[in-house]
C-alpha cells in the first residue's frame, strides 16, 4: 500500500470499474456478462476498502461479487447460450433510444457532482457535531466500531426497517415462486 | 446447446471442503465481533450464506438443497425481526422508550442489546440468501453426467 500512491491506485481502480461496467453491457454472452459483473463488484469492494469503508467493502464483496453472481449463474443455467460469434453484441441490436436514455441519466447524475463538498473538507456534514457525539458516546457505551453503533444504537429504527425489508424479500420470493421450501 | 457434461473436479471439491470451515468461522467471527471490529450482522450473515452457496456449487446443488431443513431455515428467517422487536420492546418494559438500550438492567446494556440484534440480523440475512438460492435452484436441473447410472436430475425432481 505504501509503495503505490493512493491517488494512482484509486484512478486505476476507478478506470477498471468503468471499463468492466461498460463490458457488462456490451458483451454478447450472458455468462461472460455475469463474470464481468462480478469483477465490477470486486473492483468496487477494493475501492471501498481504499476509501476506509471496510464494512461496506465486505458487504460489496460478499453480496455483489459472491451471492449475486451465484444467483445469476443459477438463473441462467436453464437458458440456452447462443453459438458464439464474436465477443461483443451485434451493433445493430443496440437501440439508439436506449443509448440516449443512458447518456441523459449519466449526464444528469454527473451534473450534481460539483454540488458535493471536496474530499476531506471540514464543511462536510459528516464532520458535524452529530458525528462527534456518535464517536464519543459510542466509546462510552463500550462499542468500538462506530459503524455498528450508528446502525443499531442511534439509527436503530432505520435498521429495524431494513431487517423488515430483507424479511419481506424472503416472503415475497416464496409467495411469487409458489410452494414452501422443500426440506 | 453448448452445455458441457457434468464433471466433478477434485480440485474444486477439495478446495471447497478445506475452505468451508474457515470461511464459516470468519463469517461467525464477523457476526459476533460487530461491536469491536469491522462487520456485523449483515456482513457475517452474508459471508456464511455465501459459503453455503459455494458448497452447493462445488458439491451438488440438488443435494445441498435437499439437505437444508426447511423449518430451521424458516426459524432463522424470522429470527432478525423477532430479536429486534424483543430488544426494542424491552426498552419500554424497563421504563424507557422504544429501542432505548441504556435502561436495560444488565451490565453494558448497549453492547449486549446490539449483539443480540446483530445475531438476529445475521440469522435473517443468511437464511434469506439461502431461501432465494433454494427457490431459484428449483428451476435448475443438474447437467447430465454420462457416466452416472442413476438418470438425470429431471427424474429426481419428479420425485419430490
Amino acid at each position: 500500500m505504501t509503495a503505490i500512491p493512493e491517488a494512482t491506485l484509486s484512478v486505476v481502480l476507478l478506470t477498471f470499474v468503468l471499463v468492466v461496467a461498460l463490458l457488462t453491457a456490451v458483451v454478447r454472452d450472458v455468462l461472460t456478462a455475469i463474470v464481468v459483473f462480478a469483477a465490477y463488484s470486486l473492483g468496487l469492494a477494493i475501492l471501498w476498502v481504499l476509501y476506509r469503508a471496510p464494512d461496506v467493502g465486505l458487504t460489496e464483496a460478499a453480496v455483489g461479487a459472491g451471492v449475486t453472481t451465484a444467483l445469476l449463474l443459477l438463473a441462467i443455467s436453464g437458458a440456452v447460450r447462443p453459438v458464439s460469434s464474436g465477443v461483443f453484441a451485434d451493433r445493430r441490436s443496440v437501440r439508439p433510444r436506449s443509448v440516449l436514455v443512458v447518456g441523459l441519466v449519466a449526464g444528469g447524475l454527473l451534473l450534481t457532482v460539483p454540488a458535493l463538498p471536496p474530499v476531506g473538507s471540514v464543511e462536510t456534514p459528516a464532520f458535524g457535531a452529530v458525528a462527534e457525539f456518535y464517536l464519543e458516546d459510542a466509546v462510552e457505551r463500550g462499542i468500538d466500531n462506530a459503524v455498528t453503533a450508528v446502525l443499531v444504537v442511534y439509527r436503530g429504527f432505520d435498521t429495524f426497517g431494513e431487517v423488515a425489508v430483507v424479511f419481506t424479500a424472503a416472503v415475497a420470493a416464496l409467495a411469487i415462486l409458489g410452494r414452501e421450501v422443500t426440506g | 446447446m453448448t452445455r458441457t457434461p457434468f464433471t466433478d473436479s477434485p480440485v474444486v471439491t477439495t478446495t471447497v471442503r478445506l475452505l468451508a470451515p474457515f470461511v464459516l468461522t470468519y463469517g461467525l467471527f464477523t457476526l459476533f465481533h460487530g461491536t469491536t471490529s469491522v462487520g456485523g450482522g449483515f456482513q457475517g450473515g452474508v459471508v456464511a450464506a455465501a459459503m453455503v452457496v459455494t458448497i452447493a456449487f462445488a458439491l451438488g446443488i440438488r443435494q445441498t438443497v435437499d439437505w437444508i431443513d426447511a423449518r430451521a431455515l424458516w426459524a432463522l428467517v424470522v429470527a432478525g425481526p423477532v430479536a429486534f422487536g424483543v430488544v426494542a420492546l424491552a426498552g419500554i418494559v424497563f421504563g424507557g422508550a422504544f429501542l432505548q438500550f441504556d435502561v436495560l438492567p444488565i451490565a453494558k446494556p448497549s453492547v449486549y442489546a446490539t449483539e443480540a440484534i446483530e445475531i438476529g440480523i445475521g440469522a435473517t440475512v443468511a437464511a434469506v440468501v439461502v431461501v432465494l438460492f433454494v427457490r431459484i435452484a428449483d428451476g435448475y436441473s443438474e447437467p447430465t453426467d454420462p457416466t452416472s447410472p442413476t438418470g438425470t436430475a429431471e427424474e429426481e425432481r419428479a420425485d419430490d
